[in-house]
């Protein structure tokens, strides 16, 4: 019995409330890539491989940002927290190694809108939790990076002569969601971030986020292959099945690391670049 | 009071939804709106297209609204779902547009054509306009549904068609009007300006309730979480789910009691904390 999973099972009754469709975080808006890629050609036979590639690279690396920003803030075996100040800190040091290992500004944009729908919800749910705070003080500790970051940039590039940076707050998206007239957001933590507090909050052992986070990546391409292409639901349901042993796989890999240093690094170039051409693509069902 | 609620609300707007089945004219109503208001009132959009982009560039090529006032929000082909079950997409840019451009003091959410049981949920809008109009038939309003029955505003639309479509519009007014206990229905033409003007002149007079913190929102459907403005700029999220309220929200005594006013939200609503500011 993984940490905070009570014998009660009141981790197995979370886990059910988080992989659920029907939880209001803005779910029914993903296809976790699958409309670019089914525009880009992909062979709807094809979506069961294209769910293994991802499990072996982007869902991995969310997987395991979302079991370790779950450690950070646990107790320990002795029950003691960690203080907020060295909970934020940890937190903020795993959405850094989040951003480094998730090259696309799509991907991370679209993560990060996710993270707001999630956080909403933790928000309501578990108000005033000090896991909640220690996320909140985490997203002003990455702001004030990032303002210096820009700081610096802007020397640098001033210098150079040269204009503009990029940054993990950067947003691909041309359709002017966040064009000009924007003012510049806080940072907004990514969905595993959130996810990975939102676990810690409701119970759930490591080893359960791990295999939420794939489970629900499975889940929202076979059912948005349902809107994009005529397969029959029973069909789709079935590569879900048939993806069990590649989560579990996933869920018992990441399950063990605590560190952020740890959290794997795998690219999915094609994916990637499908995110970035969707992200500026104005007819599309799914924003992302 | 520390906003302990929200991660950002610097303003809240009064927030429209327009629903109603495709093409009756929410887009053109919304347009109509914007180019009416936009030099008096601070206005921002957020369309729900179902496949394409169609109603977010209609309404910036109109040339009514800043383009960048108008954003559209995918809803993976369940227009339904964005504005009732699961509304944070939509809220997520309601908030960015009132941050974006505070002080805002409407945002029109346009729900993708849908049938008529669509409707929006009060977490998402404080007031809601359905359109019907002359070319779906006489007898639509007659068929009533929650959106007919029970919408803040129902509009008949494209009335200068009905000589065409042997529609008779004081009779699908008074059938509206009688599905609707008495609730008030526009009849409404682009090409008629006393119908427009009575369209601007009840979202001032709604507007002006908002403000005041005497606008309730009405749900068509189920009672959901509302905002209520109240006086001093401030307001309060709340649900009527909780026992222990005084002040039982049926749908027949939403007209009659004066909310804002008549008791302190903040004291006995301890479901929801207060939100903060609303405007200046
Ligand atoms: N004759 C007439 N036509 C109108 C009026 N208002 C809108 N229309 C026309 O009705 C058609 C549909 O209008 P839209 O505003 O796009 O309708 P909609 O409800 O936004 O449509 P969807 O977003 O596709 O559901 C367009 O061709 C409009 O020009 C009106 O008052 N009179
Ligand atoms: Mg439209
Ligand atoms: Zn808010
Ligand atoms: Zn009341
Ligand atoms: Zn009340």
């Amino acid at each position: 019995m993984g940490e905070g999973a009570g014998p009660d099972g009141r981790g197995e009754l979370m886990l059910a409330l988080l992989a659920d469709a029907r939880l209001p975080t803005g779910g029914h808006t993903q296809s976790a890539g699958l409309e670019p890629a089914l525009r880009a050609g992909m062979d709807p036979a094809r979506v069961p491989d294209y769910l293994r590639a991802r499990l072996a690279t982007v869902t991995r690396v969310e997987a395991a940002t979302a079991v370790v920003a779950r450690h950070v803030v646990m107790p320990d075996a002795t029950g003691c927290g960690p203080s907020s100040g060295a909970a934020a800190m940890a937190l903020a040091e795993t959405w850094h190694a989040w951003a480094a290992r998730t090259p696309s500004a799509a991907l991370r944009d679209t993560s990060q809108r996710l993270g707001r729908g999630y956080l909403r919800l933790l928000r309501r749910l578990w108000a005033g939790d000090p896991r909640v705070l220690a996320l909140d003080e985490a997203a002003r500790l990455v702001t004030a990076d990032h303002a210096a970051d820009r700081a610096s940039d802007l020397g640098r590039d001033q210098a150079r002569g040269v204009e503009g940076s990029d940054d993990e707050s950067a947003t691909a998206d041309g359709r002017g969601r966040a064009a000009s007239g924007t003012r510049n957001r806080g940072a907004q933590p990514p969905r595993p971030l959130v996810l990975g507090v939102t676990a810690a909050c409701a119970g759930l052992s490591a080893l359960q986020v791990a295999r939420l986070v794939g489970y629900e990546d499975t889940q929202t391409v076979a059912a948005a292959t349902l809107k994009l292409a005529p397969i029959d639901p029973v069909d789709a349901t079935g590569w879900v099945v048939a993806a069990q042993p590649a989560i579990d796989a996933l869920a018992y890999d990441v399950a063990p690391l605590t560190d952020p240093r740890a959290i794997p690094a795998h690219g999915a170039p094609l994916v990637e670049q499908w995110a970035e051409i969707h992200a500026r693509t104005t007819e599309r069902l799914f924003s992302a | 009071m520390p906003d302990t609620q929200h991660d950002h609300a610097p303003t809240r707007s009064l927030r429209l939804g327009v629903a109603g089945p495709v093409g009756t004219g929410k887009s053109s109503l919304i347009a109509l709106l914007c180019r009416e208001l936009s030099g008096t009132l601070q206005l921002g959009v957020i369309t729900n297209d179902i496949y394409t982009d169609e109603d977010a560039r209609f309404l910036r090529s109109a040339g009514v609204l800043d383009p960048e006032r108008i954003r559209a929000v995918e809803t993976g082909a369940c227009p339904h779902t964005a504005i009732r079950d699961d509304v944070t997409a939509n809220l997520l840019a309601v908030e960015d547009l009132e941050e974006d451009f505070a002080p805002l003091d409407v945002v029109l959410v346009e729900s993708g054509g849908d049938n008529l049981t669509a409707t929006f949920s009060p977490a998402l809008v404080d007031a809601q306009i359905f359109v019907l109009d002359v070319a779906g038939g006489g007898d639509v309003a007659r068929k009533g549904g929650p959106g007919i029955s029970r919408a803040d505003l129902l509009v008949v639309n494209k009335t200068d068609l009905a000589p065409y479509v042997g529609v008779d519009v004081p009779q699908m007014v008074a059938d509206a009007t009688a599905a609707r206990d008495g609730g008030p229905v526009l009849a409404l033409s682009r090409l008629d300006r006393e119908s427009i003007d009575a369209l601007t002149a009840w979202l001032h007079g709604l507007l002006a309730e908002h403000r005041a913190g005497s606008h309730v929102p009405q749900d068509p459907g189920p009672m959901a979480p509302h905002f209520h403005a109240d006086e001093d700029g401030d307001g309060v999220l709340h649900s009527h789910d909780d026992g222990d309220h005084d002040h039982a929200h049926g749908d027949q005594d939403h007209g009659d009691h004066d909310h804002g006013a008549a008791h302190d939200h903040a004291e006995d609503h301890v479901d929801t904390a207060p939100v903060p500011a609303v405007r200046a």
